[in-house]
């Protein structure tokens, strides 16, 4: 095929007019380096990347490169990039955007992600990559600048909705593109309309799993590549769930999806040492315990409450206190007066916290940075008062809080203190990885939280190992939740990703709500040991059968 | 482009732009550069302190530029091939540098005539869902239309000087500017032509595979949607192979062609 040949002659009139004027002439120097000026800019192939050579502060690792280079020359700017979790597909992306950038291919560039990650995207962008992403928060900034980095939500949303359908994008980036799986919803129309020319989804939540979710996903990026619905359906669905032509499906999915594995990096990834502490409680917290079993035995509460408190009774005092007082305030009543009286005594009479204690004593033995986890704002509250009593300073970290807020945070902790206590993992948006322990003070009940806990800190760039230490309260219902984790589906030592990936498998993605099941309906303490030990055979068993299917799909890739 | 090719053409380009070059302790490693009104204006991006210290006829304090080259010095701004301050320099010389004349200064005053030259630099983009570029550097005697190609190097090996010189004078052209443009385009495309196309046939099957796809996506439907005309256009804007010639500077030389010819003579 000829290609198109074009001159760009707008600059004739300019040069005649500089003729008839006589001037104003450039130097004869400047002309000179505006030549070499050009000269170092052009880019005399086809392949390879100039990216990495323009950042020489940046230091890639090697499948980051690499994936950039096969997205480029392989995938035609069109790609999935489904690393695992840690890998860094941030960064992949940076070096897609700017290559693209350096060469000329793209200017104008659209980045949706989730709200909370919009400013630490423009952020990396602009000091890792020199690449000039501004956060969209005037309506103008979607014409007026080239790359954009905004949330879905409000890139959707009237006014921007038309103005955003109307740029014409050389290259768009989805992050958290797993959300995107159903066509039918807002967004997923949305993001069809736009128009680019280039687009990347990302998203590390390996879509193999649901065959419609993968097949919309692709046609998002490549109507038509992989049949439409219907023709889909039909070659590669059996029954609801089940695949037909699997090896087929996955060869072509490859050719559109990069994903990079742990193991497959070389990178040395630091061990994960996992302790356990069994804690008992002290006679008065013990009593306490006791003394709600009271409360749904009279009527007064239903299981799932009993069992929030309970929870909340291992914690700490505090986080059971702020749950107690409203069910009093709601259930007061002058025939309860007694038990309630019974009830508050029992809560004051503490005068210990029995992990709160053994927490102090790791954080004394361990001596370095740690970071603390508790389910409850009580429990933190707390914990940051006790340790302060002992002579240990800490900073709070809520999921909440907003970007500036949290970085300072961050910064407090790796510099000034020793302690960070948070709530919540905050999933998406911190990195900790100059820290390198971990203390559960209690367990969400879903192993998914604890990995996003972990992932925090057990990610590239640690270079220790990382140690997780969990503590629950013996004969409580931490301890069976402890022990299901622990000994059952031995999750602390999972490789980052795969539990998702067998909890999407199964259809268990709700664990939390399934063990809160358990406990609400089982009669004995036998009967909850006996299902708990039936659902961790099931993710057992699932997740023996992924890693035989990834040795062989491994040896399919290569 | 290496540390050591950087600094030296931030040297060039800050002295032809006469800004005072500061001393400093390695002036490997280091450069530092006062720089004047004019490119404070042009570099610093910070037009309300200029607008401010014109109203109120102040005397205006002029940027420094502090650069480093290595991680052996601490202080200043850390300058490679990726910083968008290079990139901004680079930018400034293209513009700063983009049309001139100049006159040969030659030692043999017996034939004291200069003949007219244009000379373009031009940046050849070959383009499809990747890209590469060459630079062409052409000049054409206006009397004759003998053509070279490769002239800016010609051009490094000549004394030139911005006046004529006084015993000097030029000869008049016989090919108008405008037509000595179209001379040079016309033997730019018929060079173009000749090339190897096969990395626009890979593009073209390319873009033909990604077709094929749509239309069978879009094929039960009977009214397509607007979405895969929108879809058909953006992948002729990711496929379609086309090559742009764009200007990179242009100038008019008066030069005695004995000096270089005749081995480099490309078409006339």
């Amino acid at each position: 095929m000829k290609p198109i040949i074009h001159f760009d002659r707008s600059w004739y009139e300019s040069f005649f007019k500089h003729i008839e004027e006589d001037g104003p002439w450039a130097k004869s120097e400047l002309f000179s380096l505006a030549y070499l000026a050009e000269q170092a800019r052009t880019v005399p192939t086809f392949h390879g990347l100039i990216a990495p050579s323009r950042l020489p502060l940046l230091k890639p690792h090697p499948h980051q490169v690499e994936t950039a280079r096969i997205v480029i020359e392989e995938m035609h700017g069109k790609a999935i990039l489904a690393d695992e979790v840690g890998l860094g597909k941030t960064i992949e992306a940076g070096l897609i955007i700017k290559e693209y950038m350096i060469r000329g291919l793209v200017k104008k560039v659209l980045i949706l992600v989730p709200a909370s990650l919009v400013l630490q995207w423009v952020s990396e962008l602009n000091s890792k990559f020199y690449i000039p992403a501004v956060p969209q928060r005037k309506t103008y900034v979607w014409s007026q600048c080239d790359v954009v980095v905004s949330s879905i939500d409000t890139a959707k949303r009237e006014p921007h909705r038309d103005i955003v359908l109307d740029q014409d994008y050389d290259l768009i980036i989805i992050d958290e593109a797993h959300k995107l799986k159903n066509h039918k919803t807002k967004n997923y129309q949305f993001v069809q309309s736009l128009k680019k020319k280039f687009c990347l989804l990302l998203t590390a939540t390996p879509i193999q799993n649901r065959l419609s979710e993968i097949f919309y996903l692709v046609s998002l990026l490549k109507p038509g590549y992989l049949g439409d619905a219907e023709s889909f359906a039909k070659n590669y669905k059996s029954g609801s769930h089940a695949v037909r032509n699997e090896e087929k499906l996955k060869a072509l999915v490859n050719q559109v999806m990069v994903r990079n594995r742990r193991e497959d990096t070389g990178l040395r990834w630091p061990k994960r040492i996992v302790k356990a502490y069994d804690i008992p409680f002290s006679m008065a917290e013990k009593d306490f315990y006791d003394s709600l079993f009271e409360l749904k035995e009279r009527g007064m509460i239903q299981p799932f409450s009993l069992l929030t408190l309970q929870r909340e009774a291992c914690s700490s005092r505090e986080a059971a206190f702020t749950t107690l007082n409203k069910i009093y305030k709601e259930t007061a009543h002058p025939m309860n007066e007694r038990l309630w009286h019974h009830i508050f005594e029992k809560m004051n009479a503490i005068k210990q916290n029995a992990k709160a204690k053994k927490t102090l004593e790791l954080i004394q033995q361990i001596n370095d940075k740690v970071i603390i986890f508790t389910e409850y704002r009580a429990t933190q509250l707390f914990l940051q008062w006790f340790l302060k009593k002992n002579g240990i300073s800490s900073v709070p970290f809520n999921g909440g809080f907003k970007r500036s807020k949290k970085d300072w945070m961050r910064m407090l902790f790796q510099n000034k203190v020793q302690v960070l206590v948070a709530t919540e993992a905050g999933g998406e948006g911190i990195n900790l990885q100059f820290a390198c322990h971990l203390i559960n003070y209690d367990l969400p009940w879903n192993p998914m939280r604890i990995e996003q806990r972990i992932g925090r800190i057990h990610r590239l760039g640690q270079e220790k190992d990382v140690h997780i230490y969990n503590l629950a309260t013996r004969g409580t219902v931490e301890s069976h939740i402890l022990n299901l984790l622990y000994n059952k589906i031995h999750l602390f030592e999972q490789v980052i990703g795969d539990l998702d990936r067998i909890l999407t498998h199964i259809d268990l993605k709700d664990v939390d709500k399934q063990v809160a099941h358990i406990f609400e309906e089982s009669e004995s303490e036998g009967e909850i040991k006996v299902k708990l030990d039936n659902l961790s055979s099931v993710i057992n068993f699932e997740q023996n059968h992924l890693s035989e299917g990834d040795s062989h799909a491994a040896d399919g890739n290569s | 482009m290496q540390q050591t090719e950087i600094h030296d053409f931030l040297v060039r380009f800050f002295s032809s732009a006469e800004c005072e070059l500061l001393p400093v302790a390695d002036d490997h490693d280091q450069l530092k550069v006062k720089l004047t009104k004019a490119m404070d204006k042009r570099l610093m991006n910070r037009p309300f302190y200029w607008h401010y210290i014109e109203q109120i006829g102040a005397e205006p304090e002029t940027a420094v530029l502090n650069f480093r080259f290595s991680d052996r010095i601490q202080e200043g701004e850390f300058i490679h091939s990726g910083s968008p301050r290079l990139h901004q320099i680079l930018d400034a010389s293209e513009k700063m540098g983009r049309y001139i004349r100049m006159y040969q200064v030659i030692a043999n005053k017996l034939s004291p005539a200069l003949e007219p030259w244009l000379c373009i630099n031009m940046k050849v983009s070959y383009q499809c869902d990747l890209k590469k570029d060459r630079i062409c550097s052409m000049g054409l005697q206006l009397i004759n239309g003998t053509m070279i190609e490769g002239f800016q190097s010609v051009l490094n090996t000549l004394h030139l000087s911005q006046k004529l010189p006084d015993y000097c004078y030029t000869l008049r052209p016989l090919i108008t500017i405008k037509s000595g443009l179209t001379r040079i385009e016309h033997f730019i495309e018929s060079e173009l032509q000749k090339e190897n196309f096969d990395w626009a046939d890979h593009a073209a099957t390319r873009w033909g595979k990604d077709l094929q796809l749509l239309d069978a996506f879009y094929e039960h439907q009977e009214e397509k949607p607007e979405r895969y005309v929108q879809e058909k256009q953006a992948l002729k804007e990711q496929y379609q192979p086309q090559i742009e010639v764009t200007l990179i500077n242009a100038g008019l030389f008066f030069l005695q062609s004995a000096a270089f010819l005749p081995d480099l003579i490309k078409d006339r």
